[in-house]
């Protein structure tokens, strides 16, 4: 085997310190969570904490027992696949359209949209959708998390699209093919790991925020990360619900992530390099 | 299987004019060349032929139909690009078919045609591979089959040689040239290569700066060539330019030597300065004390015959001899042109001088 020179070695025991103290920091907390929802209620603030107890599912029978957590879940699932599937269905030939004009500014625009706190639209939102009666019903929610998932979209696609050589699509001009066809038979079938990277990314942000959902749903409507907020304050919080209740919420975009690991790695260096 | 027509066309980007204003007949069936130095505009004339890019003045008219405004998409023109842009996702089958399925055509109509054309470039073998796993020859030819199968109104091809090596680059010069005797469709043919333009074209349009220097036969071009760029730029190793002056019945050049103005393709009579042209295949040596004296400096053997730099008439020329010569380097040879291959062009409008005085 061939030596490495001594700076490099030393690179590599920086890096593998930094991946050590980063995988700390994300890995104690959600350690934390996931065995905390399997202690008993009264352990799980104990202190100092307990690391051995007799694992029970007592949290999670609680947490159906007292909550329409199923039908919650539910509500998360619609709201997010359906503002997912808008954020892909305007996002992609919103981002073609861009890389093929070079025409940037409406995705800046959408980025910015992304970037501002997400009550800068709460309250136009809230009194647009009262206005049209529409609060509590699932498509203010898929409306309104559209504003998280379409520049996520837009964003991740942007480069996939610039990547493709243009006179690809020169050739299929000359082809005799319509813009329309471009998009759906050329470039949407070469950005196919993009629109994979987007639409995971899209679902996870969707799913995670809850500010609309809390303000702009109802009973009927309130998603799973917004009805565990429940559990928080009214009297006595129940930290083992909590704990039970942040796990399951956890457990959709961790999979994802976990299944897709590979293409959101490629997906999101691509975006990196081409800046 | 449609003439070209372009008259005055304009084609500018943003406020840079890249074709000012160019005339071009080009025949039904006719195999046009495009060439000149990177960057004349040779790509965006191709591209402005094929619809690719707006045109900003003048008419194209492709048989008798005016086609300024007519999208690349119905335009009936079939591009091979210098990239080959083959279509990554699909196969070499479908990306044959993709232009047929666009029009509409049933996949039984399909079948018979890609099969033909495969046969034709002889890319049977790999029909089912993507282009990835092709070699850059085998895309070339995968290229000109998406383009060939369609059976369209006009050929164009964008350096579609320029990628490939010199070995192979030369066999599908021959095989373009035996296609389109076959395939009797009206061609345009870029490049940068000389080469490629003599031996591929019917008729070669030399450009300069997006304006038309000369059209014409290979011959015509290399025998007359309108002016000094076209005569540099035609032919290999490059014609050799030497600054003379007019003294009665003879040529004065820099060294004081003298030729006779009979040698030459043009009238001298009624000029002072002019330049004179002589490609390195049409110097003669001669005996010693006649023409000009030539110091070698440099050999190189080619085979069929050999290239000699020498020092004559006070600057570099190049002359090509016969091998039996055996020239070596230090040595002293005397060349003169042959006559009436010598050609005289007027040093300020660069224009050539004909045979009789005017310049054409
Ligand atoms: N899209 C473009 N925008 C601006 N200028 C361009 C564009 N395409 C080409 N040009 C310019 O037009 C000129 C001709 O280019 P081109 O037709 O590609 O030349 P050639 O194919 O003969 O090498 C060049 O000076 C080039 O810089
Ligand atoms: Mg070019």
């Amino acid at each position: 085997m061939a030596t490495k020179p001594s700076d490099s070695r030393w690179l590599d025991c920086i890096n593998v310190i930094l991946l050590v103290l980063a995988g700390v920091i994300v890995m104690t907390p959600t350690a934390w969570m996931v065995l905390s929802s399997f202690k008993p209620s009264h352990e799980v603030t104990a202190y100092p904490p307990t690391l051995i107890f007799a694992p029970t599912v007592e949290n999670y029978v609680t947490l159906s027992e007292q909550t329409p957590f199923l039908s919650y879940a539910v509500n998360s699932l619609i709201v997010t696949v359906g503002s997912t599937l808008f954020g892909l269905l305007f996002g992609a030939p919103a981002a073609f359209v861009a890389s093929w004009t070079r025409i940037t500014w409406p995705a800046v625009v959408a980025l910015m949209a992304r970037m501002a706190p997400g009550t800068l639209f709460l309250l136009p939102w809230y009194v647009m959708f009262r206005q049209v009666d529409m609060i509590g019903s699932y498509w203010a929610l898929i409306l309104t998390h559209a504003v998280i998932t379409l520049p996520i979209v837009i964003w991740v696609l942007l480069p996939y699209f610039d990547n493709i050589p243009r006179s690809i699509f020169e050739a299929a001009q000359v082809d005799g093919c319509s813009p329309f066809r471009i998009f759906r038979r050329i470039a949407l079938p070469l950005v196919a790991s993009g629109l994979a990277v987007s639409a995971i990314l899209a679902f996870v942000f969707s799913w995670n925020f809850f500010l609309f959902s809390l303000v702009l749903s109802n009973s009927q409507t309130k998603t799973l990360i917004a009805a565990s907020f429940n559990f928080i304050g009214e009297g006595s919080t129940n930290w083992g619900g909590l704990m039970a209740a942040a796990t399951i919420i956890a457990l959709p975009p961790l999979l994802l992530a976990a299944i897709v690991q590979r293409w959101l790695i490629s997906g999101l260096t691509l975006g990196a390099v081409k800046g | 299987m449609a003439s070209i027509t372009m008259r005055n066309l304009v084609k500018n980007y943003g406020n840079v004019t890249v074709i000012p204003g160019l005339d071009l007949e080009i025949a039904d069936e006719e195999f046009i060349v495009l060439v000149g130095p990177s960057g004349c505009g040779k790509s965006t004339l191709l591209r402005v032929l094929a619809g690719l890019e707006a045109i900003d003045g003048g008419d194209l008219m492709i048989g008798d139909r005016r086609v300024n405004e007519l999208p690349a998409a119905k335009r009936d023109i079939a591009m091979v690009f210098q990239d080959y842009a083959l279509y990554p996702h699909m196969t070499v089958r479908q990306n044959m078919a993709f232009a047929l399925e666009m029009r509409g055509l049933s996949a039984a109509e399909i079948a018979p045609r890609i099969e033909e054309a495969a046969k034709l470039l002889d890319i049977q073998p790999y029909l089912d591979r993507r282009p990835k796993a092709l070699s850059g020859g085998q895309r070339q030819r995968v290229a000109m089959g998406r383009a060939i199968v369609r059976d369209p109104q006009v050929f164009l091809f964008d350096e579609p040689l320029s990628n490939l090596d010199a070995k192979l680059r030369g066999q599908v010069r021959a095989e373009i040239k035996t296609l389109s005797k076959k395939l009797r469709t009206t061609m345009v043919f870029v490049t940068h290569d000389q080469i490629e333009a003599m031996t591929m074209a019917d008729r070669i349009v030399v450009m300069k700066a997006g304006i038309i220097q000369q059209v014409g036969t290979p011959e015509e071009v290399y025998e007359n060539p309108a002016n000094l760029f076209v005569a540099s730029f035609i032919g290999s190793p490059s014609m050799n330019f030497l600054p003379v002056e007019v003294q009665a019945d003879q040529l004065r050049l820099v060294d004081g030597s003298l030729l006779p103005t009979t040698l030459m393709a043009g009238q001298a009579a009624g000029h002072k300065s002019l330049t004179l042209g002589i490609r390195p295949e049409h110097f003669e040596v001669v005996g010693e004390g006649q023409g000009i004296a030539a110091d070698i400096r440099l050999v190189e053997p080619l085979g069929s015959d050999t290239l000699v730099h020498a020092f004559a008439a006070g600057q570099e020329v190049i002359a090509r001899v016969s091998p039996d010569l055996r020239p070596v380097t230090g040595q002293r040879l005397w060349l003169s042109p042959a006559s009436g291959k010598a050609h005289l062009f007027d040093p300020e409008t660069e224009v050539r001088i004909d045979g009789t005085g005017k310049v054409n």
